[in-house]
């Protein structure tokens, strides 16, 4: 029983890690494509630093996610406080399901939308039409994480802190949106994941000189994929892999602290 | 008392749509008193509580805090605070932040705030413990916490919103006791909602009990416990044999088949009254000296004392409570003074009662010295 579940978890990973694994490897080929292995060389990297086009994308990707996301989680966070306070039900359960058919409609279908709406309005595609589609879609992701923060929250603290004397300001401020904090910056992520993930809106209503990397490299493939993006992808996965080592080691910090300290009290 | 008047109801009451929660309440809190709202849930003590710090208004009659009706003001800007059921400390500050918070809000400076914080800390005794997350804390550590946030932030009126209730009986005799000794210590005026009769007879200067939105009655702890107004009260407060009975005139009263001499006058001859007894003051005996004869049916061992359940000829249950274990099936006596006796007419209103009272001890004819010499100072005491 115990080697059946074993050699299914390998096959599983297998499955999953088995074309990432092949892209970075290949990403270090000294030849031009991925048939046949002819050596291992830097030369793939030393293309994409040279690559100012593609380095100039990437950072287009990362300020339009930072820039979508940002936006996206004071626009949602008002949005969620709005909906929780909402007194009448029919009215709450009505902006709620608005809010998830957005978050369950296909992108392509968004996309479309937004491209119909933008010329509609005359805009001119680039930087700013993508921009407003990435916070758009990104405000129900926001909204579904900071709600549920909300509904947890212990609601006689807001009486708690009128009662010691603060105004309505200075409960949002100052209880209110600490206490929900962890469900804004999950929102922030996710929103921003979205963001740096998303092709099909984006080749909607992105126009000429302004190119976030899902759409260029779709467009560069077409040509077949040069082993520059390989390059590219091996960096990304790198960082991430940092990253995720760093939360874990930081989330494990933090449960040290808390059972020191319990210890303590005991 | 010569203590001021800090807070006035004038006929105060809420409703939401049709059902009434609050019917016409009229009350009065001096300041530097300890007063307790007692009554089972639903009876509106938490809504009197939620009136007078703001959460609620009324929706008719007046408010009246320092002379002043506040009916329309808001929360913050009234000079009361209040200590939640549930703690409701803010988990995102540890116990330092959580106390400074009113006094940060009134932009107080931080070493002012830092001496208050350690005064208040020290006052429910958890110094050394600034630095503490909330969740770090007990049950009891975070109402202490509470409670010293609350006081921070100098309440002239101290709201207490069935803080103890959460927590195990040990701790919550603890805390009712370090309650009363803050409250005497600081002179501010509490009013603590319970449930709990115990606590509130252990705790309060004053009562008031609640039922159905009405004040029931209202009193020292002793002048409601002993002298209940109506069947309610003498119900909800202790433990209390009442059986029907008619008071055949002034000192004489028939129930369960007899006449008994009593300490009560004042009603129409031969009216129909109800007549308590409580548990604690019924005594067994012999059955030849007993005023009633009772067999015992059932006993129970409570620690300091048995409770005995007895049932007399006329199938009425009798509680009793007596320190020595009695036999189960035995025929006792059940013995009782004349001033264990008391009595109330049904529907008679508070004032009525109280009226009534003083027009007979004020001209007593007692019929035994001894037992009004110890009567006639409590009657005095609760005016």
């Amino acid at each position: 029983m115990k080697i059946i579940e074993r050699t299914w978890l390998t096959f599983a990973f297998f499955l999953l890690y088995a074309p990432i694994l092949f892209l970075v490897v290949y990403s270090f080929n000294s030849g031009e494509a991925m048939q046949g292995f002819d050596g291992f060389s830097f030369v793939h990297y030393q293309e994409l630093w040279q690559d100012t086009r593609l380095l100039q994308i990437v950072l287009n990707t990362l300020i339009l996610a930072l820039a979508s996301s940002l936006i996206a989680t004071v626009v949602g966070t008002i949005g969620a406080l709005a909906i929780f306070r909402t007194q009448r039900k029919l009215l709450k359960e009505t902006l709620l399901g608005l809010n998830n058919v957005l978050l369950v409609s296909p992108d392509v279908i968004i996309g479309a939308a937004f491209l119909i709406l933008m010329t509609a309005l005359g805009l001119k595609l680039g930087f700013v039409t993508v921009l407003l589609a990435h916070v758009a879609f990104s405000i129900p992701i926001v909204v579904l994480m900071v709600l549920p923060k909300l509904q947890e929250m212990n609601r006689d603290l807001v009486l708690a802190a009128q009662d010691l004397g603060a105004t309505p300001t200075e409960v949002l401020t100052k209880v209110t949106l600490p206490v929900i904090s962890p469900g804004i910056l999950a929102g922030f992520f996710m929103a921003l994941t979205y963001s740096l993930d998303d092709f099909a809106v984006t080749f909607f209503v992105t126009g000429n000189g302004f190119s976030t990397l899902a759409v260029e490299v779709y467009s560069r493939a077409r040509q077949g994929v040069s082993l520059e993006i390989n390059a590219l992808s091996t960096i990304m996965l790198f960082v991430a892999f940092i990253m995720v080592l760093f939360y874990y080691g930081y989330s494990q910090k933090q449960k040290g602290k808390k059972t020191k300290l319990k210890e303590k009290v005991k | 008392m010569t203590a001021e008047k800090i807070l006035e109801f004038k006929q105060v009451a809420l409703a939401f749509g049709e059902t009434e929660v609050l019917k016409n309440i009229d009350l009065t809190l001096d300041s530097g008193q300890f007063y307790t709202l007692l009554g089972p849930s639903g009876s509106g003590k938490s809504t009197i509580l939620k009136l007078i710090s703001g959460q609620l208004q009324p929706s008719g009659g007046e408010v009246v805090f320092d002379g002043k009706v506040i009916n329309d003001q808001p929360a913050e800007k009234r000079r009361v605070n209040t200590v939640f059921q549930n703690y409701s400390l803010f988990p995102n500050m540890n116990v330092y932040d959580n106390v400074a918070f009113g006094p940060r809000l009134k932009k107080m400076s931080e070493t002012v705030i830092e001496e208050k914080v350690k005064e208040m800390l020290s006052l429910v005794k958890l110094s050394g413990y600034e630095n503490r997350e909330i969740n770090e804390l007990s049950g009891g550590q975070q109402q202490r916490v509470a409670i010293a946030r609350a006081l921070a932030n100098d309440p002239e009126l101290l709201l207490l919103d069935e803080p103890l209730s959460a927590l195990d009986y040990k701790l919550r005799k603890v805390l009712q006791t370090e309650l009363r000794t803050i409250q005497r210590r600081l002179g501010i005026t509490f009013v603590f909602v319970t449930h709990d009769q115990e606590e509130a007879l252990a705790m309060s200067d004053w009562i008031f009990v609640m039922n159905d939105g009405v004040i029931q009655q209202q009193g020292t702890p002793e002048d409601i416990y002993d002298e209940p107004v109506n069947h309610f009260v003498a119900d909800f407060i202790g433990e209390s044999n009442i059986v029907p009975g008619i008071m055949k005139d002034d000192y004489l009263v028939h129930f369960v088949g007899k006449d008994f001499e009593s300490v009560d006058a004042g009603m129409r001859p031969n009216e129909a009254v109800e007549v308590v007894l409580r548990p604690e003051d019924l005594d067994l005996t012999t059955p030849e000296e007993g005023k009633l004869s009772v067999t015992i049916k059932n006993q129970s061992f409570r620690g300091d004392y048995y409770e005995i359940m007895a049932q007399d000829d006329d199938l009425n249950l009798w509680q009793v409570q007596v320190t020595n274990p009695a036999e189960i099936g035995a025929r006792v006596g059940l013995t009782f003074d004349p001033e264990d006796i008391h009595i109330m007419r049904y529907n008679e209103s508070e004032e009525d009662f109280d009226a009534r009272l003083e027009a007979y001890e004020d001209d007593e004819t007692p019929t035994d010295p001894s037992d009004s010499a110890d009567k006639v100072p409590e009657v005095f005491d609760h005016e």
